[in-house]
């Protein structure tokens, strides 16, 4: 594995992680905006973005990008988060120059208006489809409740209110202020040519400029709350906890994933032995979520209406014992392998580093071999374990139920 | 084409269990694959539901070892752990690092062999059964395609691993046990493993740790679709309208497989196959739309889905069914290319990685008795024209639809 990487006078980075061997290549824009970089009117303008990028640019069609794509027997597509927007694709190393060319030209996004009016439809689509799925929805309502008011606690589908009122010209203007050169990289992974991939990429974008795109990053302390949202057209409660977790950029994040895997992976874990072998809830889990300048442990479980409370409080009492008593040596053990092996597993493709060497750039401006993540996981030491549980990230947190139920504690 | 260099070993143990391996250069993986034929179509009688119960209680105790011993002896491998109950198996395994591969095989044997099923473990797992089964309306686009099939087959092949209530409220510790002794045989047992290993070593293990396992499951069912349903409704308060359409295509098995696989791939393989294009594209009706092809023991079948708002949800029934219909009409070459681009890529791509590797290879084992080489596949899906597939919509026009809606409105089908 070697790392690569080219700071184009235009602003733009390149970073690439070369593995010869591989049948492979994987290329990625990453875009450091999402729906935290929002105001309340253009809630949405991230996601709806990422689908309008596909609408064709100068160069192409709408039906040119998804056909280029499948000509080259592409895996590919996009997604927002909160913080992100990131456009991939993996293809045989025969089709680099394709994919380099197909997914530079789409960062320049013509944004007809027609295509902005029909595909208004299709995100008002996804906006229901999430409706009826509670089990992601109330992660929506757990953040908003967390960051009453701030940007971080912003849906990152926006509502069907701010969707139907979004004008062309706001998503433009949004446009040009984060899909600046200096905003966004491009990462490679695989089996690639570097110097060829440098070249093309300097010539495609001689014309982008760089432009100031901060992002406020002060994170207020997190609400603590209960909201009760009962809506009786589901069978299931579904309860998320939102807890201050460790920001992308601190050494604590990997002491936060062991404890996450500890306390609340789906087998082997204090919650699954207290909630779901004794076969209280249905599901229930701890993940962490590392962000920028700020991270968040998020719980999530499902089980019957009636016992809403009694799971909630045992959620509670698994986290409080964790933070008393801490970890066992053993538990830490456990926890540390089953992170590296699932790392080692993910990191056999291309398309599967693509993410991990995509984020440690944008977070950590880092170029790491995953040997040595492995490695540094594998070296979490119960000292550290315990410094991160001694700050009891769970002592206070928003609690939100979804379901048909009327109050919680 | 560059594919990943790998080698295939097959190989029936005395009692009738397969193992099929491939080893793949380059990682330090290694997955395996179990498919033991205990899956809801042979789920007792009045029992649907019955796998995933058996599935879970396996976990809970194997041989020397307690539930949480077991659970803890599995993690402190590192195993990704997969699997579940299916239509037609349980599958049970996961990926690891390659080193503790024989470690991993061990403790399956305890649990495909030497499960303890002992009556306090029942209680909580049957709980847990209707949890899942009533989770499923939470989610009502699993729902659909759990009731699409039910519409589609009405025998065994319609049942659900989530059970229903009543079924699953009448099963007993007991009867787990004695449909364990009667469904956990090696005889129709695959193994299936991927990644890195030595071949000797690991047959050697395999003959060791399972050699001496006896007996054979009942015959399974064969998925007959005589009296299928034409249009079903659900009334669901649900925000959407979730529509499923399911029309016959030919087994894995059949000559002209590949002709009827490509046909897929021309309606949802890409995103600028047909209904994404026709129905999300074009029209801006739905977010989610796709066809996909699925096979099982003896018979293959299309279930396309879409999902739109109640105002959208008769628009796109229209061109959804349009779309199917319009496809025995002709496809150019250049759908035909992409179709063939598509499918070759996907299969060269997953080359490199073990675990799902060993989950098709252990379905090739079943489906065909013996596994396919990537160079067979792309030989077979390279040669297929516009004419095959032409031909075969002709001997296997679209049509015949069994349609499921679930959500607010019930439509209008003529």
């Amino acid at each position: 594995m070697t790392f690569q990487k080219a700071d184009l006078q235009n602003g733009l980075t390149v970073i690439g992680e070369l593995n010869p061997d591989a049948r492979s290549m994987a290329a990625g824009y990453f875009v450091r905006t999402g729906s935290r970089d929002e105001t309340p009117e253009i809630n949405g303008a991230s996601h709806f973005l990422e689908h309008m990028m596909f609408k064709g640019t100068e160069r192409r069609t709408p039906e040119d990008v998804n056909r280029e794509f499948d000509d080259m027997g592409a895996q590919y597509n996009a997604f927002t988060s909160e913080e992100n927007t990131v456009y991939y694709g993996a293809v045989l190393p025969e089709h680099q120059e394709h994919v380099i060319d197909l997914l530079t030209d789409m960062m320049r996004p013509a944004l007809r208006e027609s295509d902005f009016d029909l595909e208004r439809n299709v995100i008002l689509e996804e906006i229901a489809m999430y409706q009826d799925r509670p089990r992601f929805s109330v992660f929506d309502y757990a953040r908003q409740a967390f960051y009453p008011g701030h940007p971080l606690g912003f849906s990152v589908l926006g509502t069907a209110e701010s969707i139907g009122k979004l004008q062309r010209e706001q998503m433009y203007a949004y446009w040009s202020r984060r899909y600046a050169s200096s905003n966004l990289f491009l990462a490679l992974t695989g089996n690639y040519d570097w110097e060829r991939a440098v070249r093309q990429v300097k010539h495609l974008t001689g014309h982008w400029r760089p432009v100031e795109a901060s992002r406020d990053l002060c994170a207020p302390a997190g609400a603590a709350t209960v909201r009760v949202i009962q809506n009786e057209k589901f069978q299931q409660a579904h309860l998320a906890f939102v807890f201050p977790g460790v920001a992308a950029q601190s050494e604590e994040r990997f002491a936060a994933e062991v404890v996450a895997e500890a306390i609340g992976a789906a087998d082997g874990s204090r919650f699954y032995w207290k909630l779901i072998e004794p076969g209280r809830a249905e599901t229930a889990r701890l993940y962490h979520s590392e962000e920028d300048g700020a991270g968040q442990f998020f719980v999530y479980a499902a089980c019957s209406p009636a016992s809403a409370q009694e799971i909630a409080d045992a959620v509670r009492e698994v986290l409080a014992e964790a933070m008393d008593k801490g970890l066992t040596a053993d538990e830490i053990e456990r926890a540390r392998r089953k992170i590296a092996a699932g790392m080692v597993l993910e990191g056999e493709t291309p398309f599967g580093r693509l993410l991990h060497v995509g984020f440690d750039w944008q977070y950590r401006r880092a170029l790491k071999p995953l040997s040595e993540v492995v490695d540094r996981i594998l070296a979490v030491t119960p000292a550290e374990v315990e410094a991160l549980l001694a700050r009891r990230p769970f002592a206070a947190g928003a609690l939100v139920a979804l379901g048909p139920i009327t109050e919680l504690r | 084409m560059q594919v990943a260099r790998s080698e295939f070993y097959v190989v029936t143990l005395p009692n009738g269990m397969h193992l099929v391996a491939e080893h793949i250069h380059g990682v330090r993986s290694a997955a395996v694959h179990f498919l033991v034929p205990a899956g809801a179509t042979t789920d007792p009688v009045g029992r649907d539901g019955a796998c995933g119960i058996l599935e879970g209680m396996l976990f809970r105790g194997a041989g020397s070892r307690d539930a949480r011993q077991l659970s803890d002896a599995l993690d402190a491998l590192g195993l990704q752990r997969s699997g579940g109950p299916e239509l037609e198996h349980i599958a049970l395994g996961g990926a690891l690092l390659a080193d503790d591969l024989g470690l991993a095989l061990t403790l399956y044997a305890d649990i495909l062999r030497r499960p303890h099923l002992a009556d306090g473990q029942f209680p909580p797992e049957r709980d847990l059964a209707l949890m899942r089964l009533r989770r499923l309306d939470d989610n009502p686009m699993e729902k659909l395609f759990v009731e699409l099939r039910r519409a589609y087959f009405p025998g065994p092949y319609g049942r659900s691993v989530y059970g229903a209530e009543e079924s699953l409220a009448a099963l007993t510790a007991a009867e787990v046990r004695a449909d364990y002794g009667r469904r956990f045989h090696p005889e129709g047992t695959i193994l299936g493993v991927a990644g890195r290993f030595e071949w000797e070593t690991l047959s050697e293990t395999v003959h060791r740790l399972f050699g001496d396992w006896q007996g054979q499951a009942p015959p399974p069912p064969s998925p007959e679709v005589e009296g299928r349903l034409r249009y079903r409704h659900i009334p669901h308060e649900s925000a959407q309208e979730h529509i499923g359409v399911a029309y016959p295509a030919v087994p894995i098995t059949a000559p002209d497989y590949y002709p009827g696989r490509m046909a897929v791939e021309v309606l949802s393989g890409g995103m600028s196959a047909r209904l994404f294009t026709e129905v999300r594209e074009k029209r801006g009706l739905c977010y989610a739309v796709r066809a996909v092809y699925q096979t099982v023991r003896g018979a293959g079948l299309v279930m396309a889905y879409a999902g739109s708002t109640p105002d959208r949800c008769h628009g796109t029934v229209e061109v959804l069914l349009r779309e199917l219909e319009r496809l025995q009409e002709g496809v150019t070459e250049e759908e035909v290319y992409r179709a063939r681009t598509g499918l070759l890529s996907a299969l060269i791509m997953q080359s490199e990685a073990s675990r799902p590797r060993a989950q098709f290879i252990a379905r090739d084992q079943y489906l065909l008795g013996q596994v396919r080489t990537i160079e067979e596949i792309r030989e077979a899906v390279t040669a297929v024209t516009p004419d095959d597939i032409v031909d075969y919509l002709r001997r296997h026009p679209v049509g015949g639809f069994t349609i499921v809606t679930l959500g607010p409105r019930e439509l209008e089908i003529a």
